[in-house]
């Protein structure tokens, strides 16, 4: 422990130094740049600036390009709550009540608590990586693709659990994700699946069309303007911070939140959508008020923007302790440091101590620096609320169409926006949640890929999943869950039918 | 009986299902010791008609179809048209040229001044472009306009 | 990135003389605007690791915007694909990899239309050569080949390897060594890039792997993953200890090389010119620092030579890839 401290140190006069400070203010500048922006992501902003960094040096580098990456996770709050359009895929819960306490008026409180939540949530998980990094990077390790697949079964089953709408049809919006992620070349056979020979549909449907789509445009088409007019949404000052008892609700989703992001952080994938999505429905399940959910509840903003946090800075643990990256910016990540000649892996700690602990430190420096560079920014989004209706609905429309656009250049992306927008809106009048139809897109490639390796590394035999323990134990719990909701959907059906005979009774 | 949303819904899952189970006939559904490309999507297909099922039985709490209000399809259809109308000219027409026509066209749809429309969305556009070209070093189309 | 044509028109032209002025005059030189470089493989593997470093020195010499994008999917299919069907004027590059030889091969297997074939590309240039070296875990108590493949004759089918992909770059020398060493009979675990086949085989999910030295090396290095030969013409340099298969026997030679190409019907200028900046951006002392940093050495080859390796090593890998023959599914 005191050699942590000694350490820790040692990053602290790296990580202080104020050429270095600088590179760490440029980089949590760019992030929550390319947060705030709907569509362009971490992974953009790090190319963008990468060749940047070869001419300085590894620490410099790799401080300056993280910060992109956790900068980017507190800007893809902000056109959630403002517009509905999800800044970045992790932030597509945020999207369902930040955006609903903005309509409300609290557009400052939800801004404010998603910063505060990711600030905390940060922290806590650079706290985490400074004590414990190795072991747990064992831990991950151990995850392989018969975990996996466990854990993914197990995180449907538990959302779909945890949802206020039916089971059916939670797991069936699901259904319709995994579905469209089947889309493409087959990564393992080469097989084209549903392209339909369209070029650009052989790379699969991208998160970002989909998300935005659905959420963004959706919003746009199920609201006239006539429904809009005479509601003045502008917050005055004081409403901008959050009251006591919206600090009071979001205390508790904020530290689970943090704790299970920076868990689901390890596993490899797209961690920090996954985890945000967890958070939600926990949120939801432990709630006094689970009814408030999806109409402002703060918890439901709190919790999510802290996971996606916490799983970002959790993906670090597998990088910096084994080298080995589990998403793609954390690869990109790696390859800057191997361009600098600082190769990442279990001897890291020891070769390059300086680079470690001034990364580690610089994490504790970024937080902070985002948090100060984020709060107030928070009164000067709010008042894209003050522009009338009739004005901004077209300026969501547009960042809707640019934010797909320049992730792959590609129109036919836009059309699988415009697509899912309709789609968004039919949905809703059929009271179906399209937030689970992109967790299923978002992990049917991997949920498939280590389902089949699975099967590959049991020769074709079943019960790999349940002679490893740690599957085991995530899938019984996934059974147990699905039981206890059948029983759950039997007692309804009794209540109601109880009632309808009763009210039968009284005529 | 009156059809109710969630067997509508249901319904749909079971024509999904069934059609995108039709279009995976030339997929490999492999062995097990080596799944094929055909394996999961058609696993997933089953599923969907299992819970499309389920939901046209248990779809009677759901509510009827007929409560469901569509006096904001005429906006939407407009809002569908217009987008779908800026996306087909993109490439073509390019970022600036499209997307002030996007924003001029819907504000002036909220009878707002064609003028005030214009200008607005003009200014909003070259600020968009300018800040995705210059500043985030990620093109958006020219089109027309070659900046 | 289709603007050239469409700048055409006139009306084109004419608003762009009006409002670029001189911008308008300066088309006929290449390059001109943003050039794209697709690396058909995700972040961190072997090319784009080399890639980058590459695009950033040949950015000041081109001085004009050069940018990676990722089109990764199928063991670099998708991405050579995409190249193969861009416009062939210079402005869309595709950085790959031994590999790119071999995805004809696979669609014949298949009886299918190949989607594209080597023709479909012009080699501009070739950089590093990294020879292959075969790995195992910690927990397995193989130290040399030979043991291995006692082994492996031992319990056939029962070892798994993993790899970048079905019929990719770290698949193939897999093959051919399990070939030459006697028809081993070992099971393999196909995985999305050369990182998570390295994650595989750390885990204890597969126990074998053959992959590139420079992906390898810290986990050599800190004895997570052990090296029992190398698939090099000569011993590497970061591994002098490791024998190549030629020394212990076996007829096997396999290296993951990157190279740059560009679609089939860019203009001869154009190849010219890119030849000259490819040529003068991998002497640069900065790629060449970045080189011995991933622990590899520049191994050049100007457009001739490059095609005739090209040439040999494409031989070599079809035959590979007949021999590991169709996989049902």
């Amino acid at each position: 422990m005191e050699s942590t401290f000694d350490s820790l140190l040692l990053g602290f006069s790296v990580a202080l130094r104020p050429d270095v400070l600088w590179y760490a203010f440029i980089g949590c500048l760019v992030g929550t740049l390319v947060g705030v922006l709907p569509g362009i992501g971490p992974l953009a902003g790090i190319s963008i600036l990468l060749p940047a960094t070869f001419g300085l040096d590894a620490t410099k580098a790799v401080i300056m390009l993280a910060g992109i990456y956790y900068g980017s996770q507190y800007g893809g709050s902000t056109t959630s709550i403002l517009m509905r359009i999800p800044g970045e895929a992790s932030s597509v819960m945020t999207c369902i009540d930040g955006y609903a306490m903005a309509q409300k008026g609290r557009a400052g409180a939800a801004l404010c608590i998603a910063a505060v939540g990711s600030w905390i949530a940060g922290t806590f998980g650079v706290l985490v990586l400074t004590v414990i990094a190795p072991p747990l990077a064992a831990f991950a390790l151990r995850f392989g693709p018969p975990e996996y697949t466990a854990l993914l079964v197990l995180g449907l089953i538990f959302l779909a659990y945890m949802s206020s709408t039916s089971l059916p049809r939670t797991l069936l919006m699901a259904a319709v994700g995994l579905l469209l992620g089947t889309v493409g070349i087959d990564n393992m056979t080469g097989h084209f699946r549903y392209a339909f020979d369209i070029p650009e549909l052989g790379d699969g449907i991208g998160i970002v069309p989909v998300a935005v789509g659905l959420f963004g445009l959706g919003e746009i088409l199920s609201t006239p303007s006539a429904n809009v007019v005479g509601k003045v949404l502008t917050p005055k000052l004081r409403e901008l911070l959050p009251s006591r008892s919206e600090w009071r609700e979001s205390a508790m989703p904020i530290a689970r939140g943090s704790v299970l992001g920076f868990l689901v952080g390890l596993t490899p994938g797209s961690a920090h959508i996954i985890s945000s999505f967890l958070s939600y429905a926990v949120e939801r399940k432990l709630s006094k008020h689970p009814e408030e959910f999806g109409q402002g509840a703060v918890a439901g903003v709190a919790g999510p923007e802290s996971a996606n946090n916490a799983a970002s800075t959790g993906a670090f643990v597998p990088m910096l302790a084994l080298g080995l990256p589990t998403g793609p910016v954390t690869a990109v990540l790696m390859a800057a440091l191997l361009i600098h000649g600082i190769p990442p892996g279990p001897t890291l700690v020891n070769d390059h101590p300086d680079v470690f602990w001034g990364f580690v430190a610089s994490m504790y420096v970024g937080n902070v620096m985002l948090l100060a560079l984020n709060l107030p920014l928070v009164g000067l989004f709010v008042n894209v609320l003050r522009i009338p209706y009739a004005y901004l609905y077209p300026l969501v429309i547009m960042f809707c169409i640019v934010g797909v656009y320049v992730v792959n250049s590609s129109v036919v992306d836009v059309w699988i926006m415009l697509g899912m927008g309709v789609l968004g809106y039919l949905l809703r009048k059929l009271g179906l949640d399209p937030a689970p139809l992109v967790l299923g897109l978002v992990i049917s490639p991997i949920f498939e890929m280590s389902l089949r390796q699975s099967l590959i590394m049991s020769d074709g035999n079943w019960t790999i999943f349940f002679t490893r323990p740690i599957a085991l134990v995530l899938l019984l719990v996934a059974v147990t869950l699905l039981s206890l909701s059948g029983l759950s959907l039997l007692r309804k059906r009794r209540d109601w039918r109880a009632q309808l005979a009763e009210v039968e009774a009284g005529e | 009986m009156t059809p109710r949303t969630d067997q509508v819904a249901g319904v749909a899952a079971i024509i999904i299902g069934i059609v995108v189970l039709a279009l995976s006939g030339d997929l490999p559904f492999g062995s097990l010791s080596f799944p094929g490309a055909g394996m999961w999507p058609k696993l997933i297909c089953v599923l969907m008609i299992g819970l499309g099922l389920l939901l046209c039985l248990g779809g009677s709490l759901s509510r009827p179809l007929a409560e469901v209000g569509w006096s904001d399809l005429p906006h939407a259809a407009i809002v569908t048209a217009v987008t779908g109308a800026a996306i087909a000219f993109y490439a073509t027409l390019g970022f600036i040229i499209i997307a002030t026509f996007l924003i001029a066209g819907s504000v002036m749809l909220e009878r707002r001044h064609p003028l005030v429309a214009l200008i607005y969305g003009a200014s909003v556009s070259v600020a968009v472009y300018a800040l995705f070209t210059i500043l985030l070093k990620s093109p958006l189309e020219r089109g027309l306009i070659g900046f | 990135m289709t603007q050239v044509s469409r700048r055409g028109l006139v009306l084109g032209s004419v608003a762009s003389a009006i409002l670029l002025g001189d911008r308008a005059l300066a088309q006929d030189s290449y390059p001109n605007r943003t050039i794209t470089v697709i690396n058909p493989f995700p972040p961190g593997g072997a090319s784009d690791v080399v890639t980058r470093p590459l695009v950033a020195a040949v950015e000041p010499i081109v001085k004009q915007p050069v940018i990676i994008e990722t089109k990764a999917g199928a063991a670099g299919a998708v991405g050579a694909q995409f190249a193969a069907n861009a416009k062939p004027d210079g402005y869309t590059l595709l950085s790959h990899i031994t590999s790119i030889s071999g995805f004809a091969e696979v669609d014949r297997l298949f009886g299918r239309q190949p989607k594209f074939t080597n023709a479909d590309f012009i080699p501009i240039a070739r950089f590093v050569a990294d020879p292959c070296v075969l790995i195992v875990n910690d927990q397995q108590k193989w130290t040399s080949v030979q043991d291995f493949i006692a082994d492996a004759k031992a319990r056939p089918n029962q070892i798994i390897y993993s790899s970048s992909g079905l019929y990719g770059a770290l698949h193939i020398p897999m093959a051919l060594f399990a070939k030459a060493a006697g028809d081993l009979k070992l099971r393999h675990l196909p995985t999305t890039g050369g990182g998570p086949a390295v994650t595989a085989l750390l885990g204890n999910n597969a126990q074998a792997l053959a992959s590139s030295v420079s992906a390898c090396l810290a986990q050599i290095k800190a004895g997570k993953a052990r090296a029992l030969a190398s698939f090099g013409g000569e011993r590497s340099k970061a591994l002098p200890d490791v024998p190549t298969m030629k020394e212990l026997g076996f007829n096997v030679e396999y290296y993951l090389w990157v190279g740059m190409f560009a679609p089939k019907g860019t203009p001869e200028p154009v190849i010219t010119k890119l030849r000259e900046v490819f040529n003068k951006a991998a002497h640069t002392d900065q790629f060449q620092a970045a080189l011995v940093n991933l622990g590899q050495e520049l191994a050049y080859l100007d457009q001739p030579e490059f095609a005739k390796f090209w040439d040999q090593d494409a031989k070599r890998i079809q035959e590979a890839i007949r021999e590991i023959g169709k996989v049902e599914g």
